[in-house]
């Protein structure tokens, strides 16, 4: 078995070499559901057999790519003194790891190399906080800041903010977690860490074909994205001009989840709550996953889908139009306290969009006004990215931006 | 003798991460147990499933290709004057081509270097001729093998600097890169010792780093 996934995974990457340097921008995500077995969708889907994913492209690949098994996303903070000049030689040090990483070699020094897999799957996304753009060190962007405090939040400082991300996603955990220490021991002489945030996705079937994947509560969560390759995503998750052009912006809230409250829902109130069949995850309005929701609808002069359901407050329809390109990655995480072991769980939610005030934040407003589901779900981390746009071989992270 | 890490003793024609895999088994081989180098780096093969991939980037353009360059940092180090770069050098041409030469503008004087076997030891020694980039194969040059050596460095190298590296091969041609410096996690005395032409790579080396206070955590 072990032999046979080596091979696979070789000439997985040997096929991906050469198709590399072809494949650039949002074609990344189209050229690779035409890949797979069971091409299905490209935002959410993963592969039974892994790849190692081009590192060179208008965007950074990660973005587009299906929503990772494994993703560890990474905050540090600038020491003080490091200037444009210096967070260049970071971003040129990250673009050489991600080079060799992505393709499974060592890093260059690489103190653990045979931790490097090709095939993994591997995905390094690099963004950069409100802190060093207010700074000066790098060009503004629209919209992009820190994120305003919602009603619902309880934002521990411990999770929240940060000046520069590194989302490492991955088919497995070694292998992500081997890029993440490399990734952030190169760092260390211009940046400390600030949190580390770890989570899982199942993105496949019983039959490992493609599927959109679970939350915690048992929710399909994911369905109605744009999908990469669509006009519809290039609208709404890049920048299109100026100085970052090709890059996006990231919100991530770490989200609790009180599934000891949420289980002692009935089914019927579970899916009300949502809006959402929990099995399939079609709209109560009727279909399947991916049709559209009907708010409209009516049963016994009442709407199908209730006021406060979450699929009627994120709608665009309840946002005059505005979207979010959403991943998501469940967390549960053990912790020793006087009382004992104590298991928080919950879900890494990661939206991207082109313009965060515009389109993230206006729709996390909605939601915060009015959802049902905001009784068992409470953000206790929040911070903000601008991701940098994608390099072309011979080019590295932000050099645009920076030179 | 010395060690080729390209291993040409490997039967078919793997791709180049494969190349580079084995290199690094090699070096950590050579360092652990220099005597038994050579016989792990053959055991070290045996792991192919001979299932050969295809050399499907073809060379276009020939010529050498370098990738993963880094630089030692000497801040803390022992001799802070001198250190190695190390790279992997792809060769997808029809020849086999040498690296003959290279300079830095942080050094005042550069060498090629390889570890090999003299009389049953590892010693670091100056490169006769040229190090050679295999057709079709390339090379590594890493801590415990190959090197470009940089001696007479007029600063001291700190992790997050970057250095810039020219390489001179042997069809004439020349290569300028950046490469970035970092941190060198193991012990010194394992890379080699700093400030000899030959250094056995033996037991009371491993005495001395005992003594030198590494180990009072």
């Amino acid at each position: 078995m072990t032999a046979r996934v080596g091979r696979r995974a070789l000439l997985g990457y040997a096929g991906s070499a050469a198709a590399g340097a072809a494949v650039a921008g949002t074609a990344g995500a189209v050229a690779w559901s035409q890949e797979q077995d069971h091409p299905a969708d490209p935002a959410t889907g993963a592969s039974p057999a892994g790849r190692s994913h081009s590192p060179y492209g208008v965007h950074q690949p990660g973005v587009a790519a299906p929503t990772p098994q494994a993703v560890t996303l990474v905050a540090l903070d600038l020491r003080s003194g490091v200037d444009r000049d210096a967070l260049a030689r970071l971003l040129r040090l990250w673009t050489g790891d991600i080079e060799a990483l992505t393709q499974g070699r060592g890093a260059p020094g690489d103190t653990t190399p045979w931790l490097a897999t090709a095939g993994a799957d591997l995905t390094v996304t690099v963004g950069v906080g409100p802190g060093p753009v207010r700074a000066g060190l790098l060009p503004g962007l629209d919209g992009f800041g820190e994120i305003p405090p919602m009603r619902h939040d309880r934002l521990e400082e411990r999770w929240s903010g940060g000046d520069l991300l590194v989302s490492v996603g991955g088919r497995d955990g070694t292998t992500v977690g081997h890029a993440v220490r490399r990734l952030t021991a190169d760092a260390e002489p211009f940046a400390r860490l600030r949190w580390r945030q770890h989570g899982s996705w199942n993105g496949l079937d019983g039959e490992q074909r493609p599927v959109t994947g679970r939350n915690l509560f048992g929710q399909v969560d994911g369905s109605r994205n744009p999908q990469p390759g669509t006009d519809l995503f290039d609208q709404t998750v890049w920048v299109r001009s100026g100085a970052w052009a090709g890059g996006t912006t990231l919100a991530l809230r770490r989200i609790r989840m009180d599934l000891a409250t949420w289980d002692e829902l009935t089914r019927d109130e579970q899916e009300r709550s949502t809006g959402r069949d929990l099995a399939a995850g079609a709209p109560l309005t009727g279909g399947v996953e991916s049709d559209d929701v009907d708010l409209l609808a009516r049963a016994d002069g009442r709407f199908v889908v209730a006021r406060d359901a979450h699929v009627r407050r994120s709608h665009p329809a309840s946002n005059q139009g505005r979207r979010i390109f959403r991943k998501g990655a469940n967390y549960s995480v053990e912790e020793w306290t006087d009382g004992g072991l104590r298991v928080e769980s919950g879900l890494l939610f990661q939206s991207f969009q082109a313009d965060l005030t515009d389109q993230f934040v206006r729709v996390q407003r909605t939601v915060d006004e009015l959802d049902a589901l905001n009784e068992w779900t409470t953000a206790i981390g929040s911070a903000a990215f601008a991701i940098l746009p994608g390099f072309e071989k011979g080019s590295w992270l932000g050099e645009p931006l920076l030179t | 003798m010395s060690i080729d890490h390209t291993h040409h003793s490997h039967p078919p024609a793997a791709g180049p991460v494969r190349a580079r895999g084995t290199g690094r088994r090699v070096r950590r081989a050579a360092r652990l147990l220099p005597a038994l180098a050579l016989a792990l780096t053959l055991a070290a093969c045996g792991d192919d499933d001979g299932d050969a991939t295809p050399e499907t980037t073809a060379a276009e353009t020939g010529g050498i290709v370098v990738q993963d360059a880094w630089v030692r940092a000497t801040e803390g180090s022992e001799d802070p004057s001198m250190t190695g770069a190390f790279m992997v050098l792809e060769n997808d041409g029809e020849d086999d081509v040498d690296l003959v030469g290279a300079a830095s503008p942080v050094s005042g004087m550069v060498e090629l270097h390889e570890m090999a076997m003299v009389d049953g030891d590892m010693v670091m020694q100056q490169v006769d001729g040229g190090i050679t980039i295999t057709a079709g194969r390339g090379k590594v040059l890493e801590p415990g093998g190959y090197h470009v050596m940089l001696m007479g460095l007029t600063d001291p190298l700190a992790p997050g600097d970057e250095v810039e590296l020219t390489l001179e091969f042997s069809d004439g041609s020349e290569q300028t890169l950046t490469a970035p410096v970092k941190e060198f996690t193991e012990e010194e005395g394992h890379y080699h010792e700093p400030g000899t032409e030959e250094h056995g790579h033996d037991d009371s080396s491993e005495e001395s780093m005992s003594d030198s206070g590494h180990g009072d955590s």
